[in-house]
């Protein structure tokens, strides 16, 4: 069972609310060792300089969105086993499809609960401590 | 969303309604929604002409102990925003008009108040620029708003008919949709 305080987390949103909130869930179940970017290509910045566990991104974002993201990580050996949640919407089943087939590790669908993030986070990482 | 074509009056009218929003970059197209408690962000890249409208209604209280009205007005924004960028707006250049946010009911709770405060952090947080609002006050308001040109109109409503059609009562929204005709992958 991981530590939820071990775990490092990228928190990956072009709208500075939505990180914010994600930020407050995550904390909330003892994930505290959070970092924010704004889109992709600053998130791959952030990830090569310091080690990520977990990247909870969002899809549509400027420069490089979350399906981009996702396939840069997989694709950069260091990087590529990073476990990656993709955040949509409801009627985003397309986008879905094409982030599993990049291999991302799970979906959430917005507006979420703190539990369902929890429970998506468990379901890939175990249950938290 | 109800998009209209009426032969008296040349354009188009699309009205919308409590939790949906709309865009257009059709210089014909005329948005209209009527708010009490609830507010409406008018939103429009200028450069462009691509506008839009939402109407939305925060939920009451604190579950689970985090806000969950600022999440989900959070997302009924990024709804509004992501389309307007997706058609060619650019996030930078966007400016918004902002409406409604009465005080409609009874009680130790403004509902309304909160949902203008809501609106204006955000917009705040997220840069964009307010270049109009009228919020408050105890009245329903009817507003029109050309997404192309950028001008809205309001006029307070004070038809107890058209008034009783609102159909504003906060409440959470539907649970988030997290298996509702989604994928079952993981």
């Amino acid at each position: 069972m991981p530590a939820a305080s071990a775990i490092k987390t990228l928190i990956v949103d072009d709208q500075q609310t939505m990180r914010s909130l994600i930020r407050t869930s995550l904390h909330a179940i003892g994930i505290t060792n959070t970092r924010e970017a704004p889109d992709g290509e600053e998130a791959l910045k952030a990830m090569i300089a310091s080690p990520t566990n977990l990247v909870i991104t969002d899809f549509n974002m400027p420069k490089l969105d979350g399906l981009g993201l996702l396939r840069a990580v997989r694709a950069h050996g260091p990087l590529s086993k990073t476990a990656v949640i993709m955040l949509t919407g409801r009627a985003d089943k397309e986008l879905v499809q094409r982030a599993v087939q990049f291999g991302v590790n799970n979906y959430l669908v917005k507006p979420f609960t703190t539990q369902t993030l929890k429970e998506k986070i468990e379901a890939v990482f175990g249950v938290l401590t | 969303m109800i998009v209209e074509n009426t032969p008296h009056r040349p354009g188009k009218r699309v009205h919308v309604v409590q939790g949906e929003h709309a865009i257009s970059a059709d210089p014909d197209v005329m948005m209209t929604t009527i708010l009490g408690s609830c507010v409406a962000v008018c939103m429009r890249d200028p450069v462009t002409g691509i506008g839009g409208m939402n109407h939305f209604l925060l939920p009451e209280g604190k579950a689970d102990g985090l806000d969950e009205g600022r999440r989900y007005g959070a997302y009924a924004m990024e709804l509004l925003i992501n389309e307007l960028l997706r058609s060619g707006a650019r996030r930078e250049r966007l400016e918004a008009k902002l409406f409604g946010g009465a005080r409609m009911f009874g009680g130790l709770s403004d509902v309304g108040a909160s949902n203008a405060a809501f609106a204006e952090k955000f917009l705040k947080d997220e840069g964009i620029k307010v270049v109009g609002s009228s919020l408050g006050g105890m009245g329903a308001r009817r507003v029109q708003f050309w997404p192309v040109t950028g001008r809205a109109q309001q006029r307070i409503v004070t038809d107890t008919h058209e008034v009783a059609t609102l159909k504003e009562v906060p409440r959470k929204p539907a649970p988030p949709a997290e298996d509702e005709g989604s994928l079952e992958l993981f």
